[in-house]
């Protein structure tokens, strides 16, 4: 269950929408980092705030893929796999990371820090091949940026877990 | 009215409609899928592809999305568009599971018909298909998501047409799965016509699963004695069982849909407790005996208690056929009471509507769908008419808004169709006279007759939901016969036989009556109470009319041979080891043939048929067409 002042911060936020609907997108997101991923538990307390049903936000809360409707890791690693990264060596980057974690795509490391997911364009093409880590956009990536900027998350997680003991 | 040719014909096409549609009014199928006539076009599953050759637009085009335009050149031959929708489809049918032999929708499925029109008949892809969890949909509907073809008929029905907000479409890309958020019986009232709307199998009729295929079915154009709205339909059957019922398009009632009452209610033509011989005194008997003991014990009636002790009861379910030789009946065996109806309120509020309504006052489901204002007078539609409620939100989704009048007229009713209403308290208070095509709805149930008088000087047009299937039709024969409510008849004490023809009537009305017979198809308690029983044919065992809410009477036409079911037969008897030609419990007539025999038993002059005098236009209604309305014949001042 969500803290009453999260919820009502939620529901003025809904209330200051033109629709409902186009607040669901926030509410799901803050309802997410709440959880750590959007629990059946996050639908329903969505669709109350939002007065829409709990299938009408499963249609967007599905559709859009950095909604997390499983369990994920505490970074999720976007590798983007559309075109110009892919021009650019994306398929390269995505088996580097999954080699480097001992993962496969679409799984979480066993100490629960990083989940690896594909991802259909960042907008950031210019900068290919990029990839999401957390809220935070990389480009012009290799292996050694890449293999960098994992220890470096890894190491800013751990640190959080530290302070929040 | 553009003039375009396709495939070498010359079309000149309606405006505004798209090449698919063009091409369809001349005779060729161009294969679809998201394009429906009810939904219109979602550009989804791109297998109408077609080549223009010349004209405003070249090249290959998906003829459901594009509009008819002057001067066009079409194949669909083409060798590119045909190429393309053959690739089109089998991409379509990559994860397609080759389970046509155990699914209900085979040999009824148009993605079995447009895969082989489309020109696919070897899968070439080897790997693995992309596979979905079903879900437990409640007693009516089976899903099977692996048949999916994504071509979102099912969503754009639910949500859009039909207002639901519990099912839908999840995920995306490769991953797009129609169901609800989690297992459970879909809330809209509309849900079975997912079953017809879906052009391949994810939803079949559970009630009817794995009974028999399209080419054994038992079918007829039929009408859905539900309620008065009277939806055409098509019953299926097979071994003389009533197997489901599917709608069948009437544009001017109930277009391509109709309600889960209609559709899923449960099918008395099939009750075991059915009568299904005549009996006397509970002793089984000839349908000739039957009716004579029946005239004689009339006249011991007659005898014992006077004249015009007799009571010949019809109902708003019998057909109009039968309602039609009722008052004959009546008259053959002397009786003092015609009744169609069994309360002096329900008598009165139908007698005030046919006596408001005309040709031009009247409203259909068409004109309901037109509306620019809506008011629901004392009426709850899911009771008294669901379809209509249908219409009512394809009038709000065009801007028309709904007013809900009186307190018998709950606000539940319209959430069930995902539309808002304003509720008021009378019938005077709603603007009527500001909007150019209102249109009242009034419940009949609950409904004071003296707002008829409201309604008529309102300038609307109004549709009244009369009880029944053939509650109009009784009406007007009431009014014509001066036919008077069995409550009334009762309470004046002197009944003392009654006749009850497919006559619901309750058993503490027929506790003082000392005679009592009862011809009927179902086991009411009348029939228990009957001392003689004649069944009748059910209303898909027979051809028939019905008069809807409208005054619109229309035809069905019988499905199957009246009988024994075959499943209700005793196994050790079979094969029967005697010859005949009806079925074994197949000598059942119409409840009108019933009534010309006694009559003709009773020594009076018999009519030719049901119909004659100013109802002889009913004999040659056509069961395929669109019915005739004969509304406003009762009409005071005409």
């Amino acid at each position: 269950m969500i803290p009453e002042a999260l919820k009502n911060e939620l529901k003025a936020r809904v209330a200051a929408a033109v629709t409902n609907r186009e607040a669901a997108v926030d509410v799901m997101k803050r309802l997410q980092a709440h959880y750590g991923w959007l629990t059946d538990e996050g639908v329903h307390e969505s669709a109350e705030i939002l007065g829409m049903t709990t299938l009408q936000v499963e249609e967007l809360a599905t559709f859009y893929e950095m909604i997390y409707r499983r369990p994920v890791g505490r970074r999720v690693i976007h590798v983007c796999d559309s075109i110009s990264c892919w021009a650019m060596g994306g398929e390269s980057l995505m088996a580097h990371m999954a080699g480097h974690l001992g993962i496969g795509v679409g799984e979480t490391t066993s100490d629960g820090v990083f989940t690896l997911l594909p991802c259909c364009c960042l907008g950031n093409c210019g900068e290919a091949p990029t990839m999401m880590i957390g809220d935070t956009l990389y480009g012009r990536l290799d292996s050694a940026r890449a293999g960098q900027l994992l220890e470096e998350e890894r190491a800013a997680v751990m640190g959080e877990m530290e302070g929040g003991r | 009215m553009p003039k375009l040719i396709i495939d070498d014909i010359a079309v000149e096409a309606a405006e505004g409609v798209s090449v698919l549609e063009a091409a369809k009014s001349v005779g060729i199928t161009i294969p679809h899928f998201c394009w429906h006539p009810a939904l219109g076009r979602a550009g989804a599953c791109r297998v109408c592809a077609v080549k223009l050759l010349d004209g405003p637009v070249k090249g290959i085009q998906m003829s459901c999305m594009l509009p008819a335009q002057e001067g066009m050149v079409v194949s669909t031959t083409d060798p590119e568009a045909v190429a393309l929708r053959r690739q089109v489809i089998e991409w379509l049918m990559i994860n397609h599971p080759h389970d046509c032999p155990v699914c209900d929708e085979g040999g009824e499925c148009q993605l079995q018909d447009f895969t082989i029109a489309c020109g696919h008949g070897t899968r070439r892809f080897v790997g693995p298909k992309r596979t979905h969890v079903n879900q437990e949909l409640g007693p009516y509907i089976s899903h099977e998501m692996n048949r999916c073809i994504q071509c979102y008929r099912c969503v754009r029905f639910y949500q859009e047409y039909a207002g639901g907000s519990d099912f839908g479409v999840m995920g995306s890309a490769g991953k797009v799965y129609y169901g609800r958020f989690e297992s459970g019986q879909l809330e809209s009232p509309f849900s079975g016509n997912l079953v017809d709307i879906c052009p391949t199998g994810v939803f079949t009729d559970k009630t009817a699963r794995f009974r028999a295929r399209y080419w054994d079915y038992d079918m007829a154009p039929s009408v859905c004695p539900g309620c008065s709205v009277g939806c055409n339909i098509t019953p299926v059957a097979r071994y003389r069982e009533l197997l489901k019922i599917v709608a069948r398009r009437n544009d001017m009632v109930n277009g391509w849909f109709i309600c889960d009452r209609g559709r899923f209610a449960p099918k008395g033509v099939n009750a075991p407790s059915r009568p299904r011989t005549s009996l006397v005194d509970g002793v089984k008997t000839g349908r000739e005996e039957a009716m004579d003991a029946l005239l004689r014990r009339l006249g011991e009636v007659a005898e014992l208690y006077g004249e015009g002790s007799i009571a010949v009861v019809g109902s708003t379910r019998l057909s109009q056929e039968g309602a039609t030789l009722l008052p004959l009946l009546a008259e053959s065996i002397s009786a003092g009471a015609l009744s169609y109806g069994l309360s002096a309120a329900e008598s009165r509020a139908s007698s005030g509507a046919i006596s408001m309504l005309t040709l031009e006052n009247g409203a259909s489901i068409a004109d309901v769908e037109n509306a620019d204002c809506i008011a629901i007078y004392e009426s709850d539609l899911r009771e008294e008419g669901p379809m209509l409620l249908l219409a009512v939100r394809q009038a709000w989704r065009r801007g028309a808004p709904v007013l809900l009048v009186g307190e018998n007229s709950p606000l539940e009713q319209v959430r069930g169709v995902g539309i808002e209403a304003v509720q008021l308290h009378y019938m005077e208070e709603a603007p009527l006279a500001i909007f150019e095509r209102p249109v009242v709805i009034a419940g009949m149930r609950h409904g004071d007759p003296r707002v008829m008088a409201v309604l008529d000087r309102s300038g609307a047009r109004v549709a009244c939901l009369f009880p029944g299937p053939n509650g109009h039709g009784a009406a007007l024969l009431c009014a014509e016969h001066g036919g008077i409510p069995l409550e009334e008849a009762l309470a004046k004490g002197k009944v003392k036989g009654l006749v009850a023809v497919e006559a619901d009537i309750p058993a503490e009305l027929l506790a003082g009556v000392p005679f009592v017979a009862s011809l009927d198809w179902r086991e009411t308690a009348a029939v228990q109470a009957a001392s003689v029983v004649i069944p009748t044919a059910a209303w898909v065992e027979c051809d028939g009319t019905y008069v809807n809410f409208e005054g619109r009477a229309q035809r069905f036409s019988r499905v199957m041979k009246p009988g024994l079911p075959i499943k209700e037969l005793d196994p050790a008897c079979h094969p029967p080891r005697i010859h005949q030609g009806d079925p074994p419990g197949g000598d059942i007539l119409p409840s009108w043939q019933v009534m010309i025999e006694m009559i003709r038993l009773a020594g009076e002059k018999v009519p030719d048929g049901p119909f004659s005098g100013s109802w002889a236009n009913l004999t040659s209604l056509d069961p395929e067409g669109e019915g005739e309305v004969i509304r406003g014949r009762c009409r005071r001042d005409s």
